[in-house]
């Protein structure tokens, strides 16, 4: 794998878990309101 | 009602090698087969492309998918509608586990066969990530990344429509949104983009996985798994199990695919379940035949190209414009905004309006001309696989042509006052 290749794996990875932690956190945060 | 139909009819043969691979796994059929050539063999002549000591004709794959049909079927008619959901409650979570436990596996598998040193983790991670802007000139490529994100996110053909109907108006749709896609996502790129395709590589080289891939567009994680349970402790459940869970995610799309032709059939032909159900099963049970019969001419991958990849981008660009400039981008963004936890920012009220249907009809517009008369005159396609490729567009018209009428006529039904009978 080149380093570009890395990059890009790395950055996908991470956006898309951070994503994941988002919603998550988002949907919970809805789901428990009261 | 098309692409879902036709997606469907091959998707749930598709499913049903899952599940002849799970009993495969349990069996330990395909113990000690770890070469290309070895899983190649062996899946070849399951699917009836290959006759060799490992299966005598397709006679197995085609009892899988009757069996797979049949669960459909029964799911479709309620029978366990509510176990399926609670299945799929516990099965998706457990699949997700796996998954991350055998990317785990698949790192630590390092360089598998000393003898070819090239064929490695790394290199396999390469395979998927290394950039080759030179393919960004290839209208192929956009065609088919814009095909395979629809298709993966149901987008555009019929599937979200089957699962949204089960929103409240007031349900978020930005936030739902969001959280799908980034499931998706995560399951996709981050699970099955290093499970499969890094162990595709590391057992089989990039060229094997290539030969692989171009020959057939299911086949390539049915031979790369198979090898990676081979080396992890338990391989054989494990194995089991994953196909099986694979097979219920399968089901659960199938039955979502099913849906949009049978709600035509119940509301526009004032058809009973029961008799729809029959009648979308029996049809898609009829139309697979060729499909499972002349795989090896190339009948499914010709139907999984037009309407796997090209259809879902000309679908999705009517249904945005449909949404942007008929159902009107103000209305539909106060549909998105309505109960909404999560707002979109304004930026991407113009990207739905302008840009998403000009990128789309530009992608569509290029391949036209670039690649479609290659593709409409066979080249590249053998004289004696000429005539099924030709029979396989003769079908998606058909089936196309059917669905036409079917839906024009319950679209005159509809608009009939109250009173007025169909037939």
């Amino acid at each position: 794998m080149t380093a570009a290749g890395f990059i890009f794996m790395a950055a996908s990875w991470a956006a898309i878990v951070a994503l994941n932690v988002f919603c998550f956190a988002k949907l919970w945060s809805e789901n428990h309101r009261d | 009602m098309f692409i879902p139909f036709t997606i469907g009819l091959y998707y749930i043969y598709i499913t049903s090698w899952t599940l002849g691979f799970s009993i495969f796994s349990l069996l330990g059929t395909y113990d000690g087969l770890a070469t290309r050539q070895a899983m190649g063999a062996f899946l070849g002549a399951y699917q009836g492309v290959l006759h060799n000591q490992y299966f005598g004709s397709v006679a197995t794959a085609y009892l899988s998918y009757l069996l797979t049909l049949a669960f459909t079927w029964f799911v479709l008619l309620g029978g366990v509608a509510k176990g399926i959901e609670r299945l799929a409650k516990t099965a998706i979570p457990l699949l997700f586990v796996l998954g991350a436990l055998l990317v785990a596996r698949v790192l630590s598998f390092g360089t598998p066969d000393v003898a070819h040193p090239d064929w490695n983790v790394s290199n396999g991670l390469g395979f998927v990530w290394n950039p080759d802007f030179s393919q960004l000139t290839n209208a192929s490529i956009w065609m088919a990344a814009a095909g395979q994100i629809f298709f993966t996110l149901s987008i555009g053909w019929g599937i979200i429509h089957t699962y949204v109907s089960y929103l409240r108006e007031d349900d978020d749709i930005a936030l739902t949104g969001m959280s799908t896609v980034g499931v998706n996502e995560f399951a996709e790129v981050i699970l099955g983009g290093t499970i499969a395709l890094t162990a595709a590589v590391a057992f089989f080289g990039v060229n094997g996985t290539r030969e692989i891939a171009h020959g057939g567009a299911f086949d390539l994680g049915f031979q790369a798994m198979p090898v990676i349970f081979q080396r992890v402790p338990a391989g054989n459940l494990i194995g089991a199990v994953w196909f099986l869970l694979l097979f219920f995610a399968g089901i659960t799309s199938a039955v979502a695919m099913a849906q949009p032709m049978i709600a035509l059939l119940e509301e526009g032909w004032n058809v009973t379940r029961t008799r729809a159900v029959s009648l979308v099963c029996g049809g898609m049970f009829v139309a697979v035949q060729p499909v499972i019969f002349f795989q090896s001419y190339g009948f499914l991958d010709e139907l999984d190209y037009w309407v796997g990849a090209v259809a879902l981008v000309v679908f999705a660009l009517l249904e945005i414009l449909i949404f942007a400039w008929i159902f009107g981008i103000d209305r539909g963004w106060d549909e998105i905004n309505r109960g909404a936890a999560v707002r979109p920012p304004a930026m991407f009220k113009p990207v739905i309006k302008y840009v998403t249907p000009a990128f789309l009809a530009v992608i569509l517009g290029w391949w036209l001309v670039t690649e479609v008369p290659g593709k409409l005159m066979m080249e590249g396609v053998s004289a004696q696989a000429r005539p099924y490729v030709i029979g396989a567009r003769v079908m998606m018209l058909a089936i196309l042509a059917l669905v036409w009428t079917l839906v024009a006529q319950a679209s005159r039904a509809w608009r009939r006052p109250p009173g007025g009978s169909l037939r």
